[in-house]
């Protein structure tokens, strides 16, 4: 498991200086802007997609039909993914609020209240994107993930837009699930953890 | 005791099959597994190291099933694919980082010797690697936890004759351990010459041939004839017959056939073509 987080790691590292990069012109756009939470929501975006990428090198080496030669269970290799994902989106947000929170302070545009509930709702956003892409990658590679992630991001938005008269006023909804925002991010876990379960019976399934 | 066990193994995809492939493996022996492309090793390897799902059948590694046993057969078994299955951004140092997580007996002196003594570049990634050094890569990297058992899938195919012969030397240093075995799919017939024990042949799916070397090169023979002097053999002695530039050739059993007859020495890949190529019946 450690070997197969650490062949990730060394893997993407490649990407980190293109990101870090990213990530200090969107600090700018952020303070520009006096807009923290773009900040957070790319940088999570940024780190989320590290694992796709990861997945994308694994599918272009063919590395799942060496990996499985090696003393791992499937779950094992499944199951780093998963850990890799879930270490580089905290490692993401952890990087990321201090800046927020910086930038907060000197512009004081939104209230400390509503950061926090945007950081809750990122993070879960966030948890439950890794737990219906990761399945969908693992089963069906790169490419076809690549177009599920686009429908993925644009369908919701779609959907809202072509149903807003049926459907109540989201504004007030969220406001009246205020109290319930801080604990999205455990349901985003609990529903990482069973995307992990799924993803483990389609990738034993899998023929090399 | 054998090494590797298969029972009856049957296993499809799409139009091709696997049907009922047995053979085994001794203790101490290399084993050549030839057939033209597309004849099936590559789909038996497959099923033998859990790859593919088998649909019935038995395989049996060091004595232990492999679907029950997979992660402690996995410790003590090295793979050589025809291409090595790594990101291609990684180089063999951060290789050796990242085995010696999978392996609690992975030997990093061991490995960098190889790297030496393989002329492979210690950090340049494997993309920009040559094919020959690749496939070095790929044996250092198998050999390096001191596996007992190599199971090569077409190691040498591609590659030019003396990356070949240099490679062959390796299987071969390997093999002074008496307790080392290999499992070696090619279909160069020289390179099973040079190196192996026994030569299992498979043939659209099907095993024709499972015998010590040996065997195949000193007691079958070549009698070249006409149709009439081919059908004064013995009919025991006859294993195939096929038309020759100038009339019949008949691959005979050479104890069963009168000194009269005069014979040729068959190479390996002589008796491959007359098993692919040849007829049971005389005509």
């Amino acid at each position: 498991m450690v070997g197969l987080i650490l062949k990730d790691l060394i893997t993407i590292q490649r990407q980190f200086k293109t990101q870090a990069f990213i990530v200090l012109f969107l600090l700018i756009m952020a303070i520009v802007t006096q807009q923290s939470a773009i900040l957070l929501t790319l940088v999570v975006f940024i780190v989320t997609m590290q694992a796709m990428i990861a997945l994308t090198y694994d599918e272009q080496s063919k590395w799942d039909r060496f990996a499985n030669t090696l003393p791992l269970t499937k779950g094992d290799i499944v199951l780093s993914k998963y850990i890799l994902s879930f270490l580089l989106l905290m490692i993401g947000l952890i990087i990321a609020l201090p800046l927020v929170l910086l930038i907060h302070f000197f512009t004081q545009q939104e209230i400390i209240t509503d950061l926090f509930l945007n950081f809750s709702l990122i993070a879960a956003f966030a948890l439950c994107l890794l737990a219906v892409l990761l399945p969908i990658y693992i089963h069906f590679g790169s490419i076809k993930g690549r177009f599920v992630l686009m429908a993925f991001c644009f369908m919701p938005g779609a959907l809202v837009s072509l149903f807003k008269e049926y459907l109540p006023n989201i504004t007030i909804t969220l406001a009246n699930l205020k109290q319930f925002v801080y604990i999205t991010p455990f349901a985003g876990l609990f529903i990482l953890w069973l995307s992990s379960l799924l993803a483990t019976a389609i990738y034993q399934r899998k023929e090399f | 005791m054998n090494v590797i066990e298969i029972h009856d193994l049957h296993k499809s995809l799409g139009n091709f099959s696997l049907k009922d492939v047995s053979f085994a493996v001794p203790q101490g022996t290399v084993m050549g597994f030839v057939g033209e492309n597309g004849a099936g090793k590559s789909t038996t390897i497959k099923c033998m190291l859990n790859l593919l799902k088998k649909q019935y059948g038995e395989i049996l590694l060091f004595g232990k099933d492999i679907v029950e046993h997979e992660l402690s057969i996995k410790n003590d078994i090295g793979v050589v694919f025809d291409d090595l299955y790594v990101p291609e951004t990684l180089n063999a140092t951060q290789l050796d980082k990242i085995m010696k997580k999978f392996f609690k007996t992975w030997d990093s002196s061991y490995y960098f010797e190889r790297l030496v003594q393989f002329n492979v570049p210690k950090r340049k990634k494997v993309k920009e690697l040559s094919r020959g050094m690749r496939m070095k890569l790929s044996i250092a990297l198998a050999l390096s936890h001191h596996p007992k058992l190599l199971i090569l899938d077409e190691p040498t195919s591609g590659l030019d004759p003396i990356i070949r012969d240099e490679i062959l030397d390796l299987f071969l240093e390997f093999m002074q351990d008496e307790t080392h075995s290999i499992l070696f799919s090619s279909h160069i017939t020289s390179d099973l010459e040079k190196i192996a024990d026994y030569i299992t042949l498979i043939h659209n799916g099907e095993i024709l041939l499972s015998e010590s070397k040996d065997v195949l090169l000193y007691e079958y023979g070549i009698f070249k004839g006409s149709n009439e002097e081919v059908n004064d053999l013995p009919e025991h002695a006859i294993i195939r017959t096929r038309n020759g530039t100038f009339g019949m050739e008949a691959l005979v059993l050479k104890n069963e056939v009168n000194q009269a007859f005069k014979l040729e020495k068959p190479s390996i890949e002589d008796i491959l073509l007359f098993y692919v190529k040849g007829r049971v019946e005389r005509w």
